[in-house]
């Protein structure tokens, strides 16, 4: 998968999980933990999508909270440096 | 003395009774004969999906080995962090007359995370790690110390109901019967805490939150209670039992009536208990 088709997909897992915003208030830089538009009772499940995105386990223990930020943030932390 | 003061005194006596060398609770054979259930074929979680129905008999006993893994490592892990919290809340005056028992919990939960780190690790040559992400919130006085220990409870009530039907089931591997069995006994002790604290705890705080944090409290923990299931299933375990679309399988696993049926079996006693203390309103949606 392409960075683009990754952030799309990360996009549409947000906004459907979250149902508390709409797809075109959602930014690649929008703080999805900090405004609560995930919860940390989410998160296992975004993790493993994450994972099955990239086919790749990701090692949460070696990452922060800050990592998992917002899209860029995912991508740029934590699932381009998987590829 | 009240109610709850005679419970943490006759547990501690009770724990004091029961105090046990987890290096020689089990025994550990070299090796196990991997053509035999781990779980319970009833309850491995993707028990009831065509994929399941489709895998010959030795194929399912290998998925159970990876699944009681996985069990075993959530277990392990839930005790981490819970070993945690209740560390955090030793000698504190506010709490104070819980300390004598938060010293058994957190000894007896250290032996519970050497029986299953043990099995994990001689085994399988891991422990699935914990992924879930800690989001840090406000909270209104005493809802924090309220929700780790109802928190606490459903996850120890959950875990239990689990390690009841695998001890008692003759089918599974000695060894995972052994691990359940001792986990069990302790954990009873550690329910009747949970609830009879998480009763007055509830009775004190709750006439003083408002509305929105008596909802947020009520959503947190049916929300939790959810997402403690889905640990339950997990595609690695999938992955390392040779089944291919293994994300595709944890989906259709939470999707799946069979297991939904069996998260309500496995959690009525827990969700009985916090609907008539009046924490829930309502079953939540398994």
């Amino acid at each position: 998968m392409t960075e683009a088709e990754i952030k799309r997909a990360l996009h549409e897992w947000i906004v459907k999980a979250s149902g508390r915003i709409r797809p075109e208030e959602l930014t690649d830089e929008t703080m999805i933990f900090e405004k609560r538009i995930i919860t940390s009772l989410q998160g296992l499940d975004f993790v493993l999508y994450m994972e099955s995105l990239i086919g790749k386990n990701i090692d949460i223990q070696n990452l922060t909270l800050h990592d998992f930020r917002n899209v860029n943030a995912i991508y740029r932390e934590v699932l381009g440096k998987l590829l | 003395m009240n109610d709850l003061a005679a419970i943490v005194e006759k547990l501690c006596a009770s724990s004091r009774k029961g105090f046990s060398d987890p290096h020689a609770a089990v025994e550990w054979p070299a090796n196990l004969d991997r053509d035999q259930w781990f779980m319970s074929p009833d309850l491995i979680s993707l028990q009831g999906l065509p994929a399941y129905d489709a895998l010959p008999e030795s194929d399912r006993r290998t998925l159970s080995f990876h699944e009681v893994v996985n069990f075993f490592s959530l277990v392990l892990n839930g005790e981490k962090f819970l070993i945690q919290g209740l560390t955090q809340r030793l000698y504190r005056e506010d709490l104070g007359g819980l300390t004598p028992y938060l010293h058994h919990m957190i000894d007896e939960e250290n032996k519970h995370m050497i029986y299953f780190g043990e099995f994990c690790t001689r085994y399988a040559g891991k422990v699935y790690p914990d992924k879930k992400l800690s989001v840090p919130r406000d909270y209104a006085p005493g809802e924090e110390d309220f929700l780790f220990f109802a928190r606490a409870v459903i996850f120890e009530d959950i875990v239990d109901a689990v390690n009841i039907r695998l001890a008692g089931d003759d089918r599974v591997c000695p060894t995972v019967r052994r691990i359940n069995r001792i986990h069990h006994e302790d954990e009873s002790r550690h329910l009747a805490f949970g609830r009879a604290l998480l009763r007055e705890m509830f009775g004190e705080r709750a006439p003083g939150w408002s509305p929105e944090t008596l909802s947020r409290v009520r959503e947190h923990l049916s929300a939790y209670m959810a997402a403690a299931w889905k640990e339950y299933c997990n595609p690695s375990a999938y992955r390392d039992a040779g089944l291919p679309n293994s994300y595709q399988l944890y989906e259709e696993a939470l999707a799946s009536s069979p297991a939904a049926r069996r998260r309500r079996e496995l959690s009525a006693r827990c969700v009985g208990f916090l609907v008539q203390s009046g924490i829930l309103l309502q079953e939540p949606v398994l």
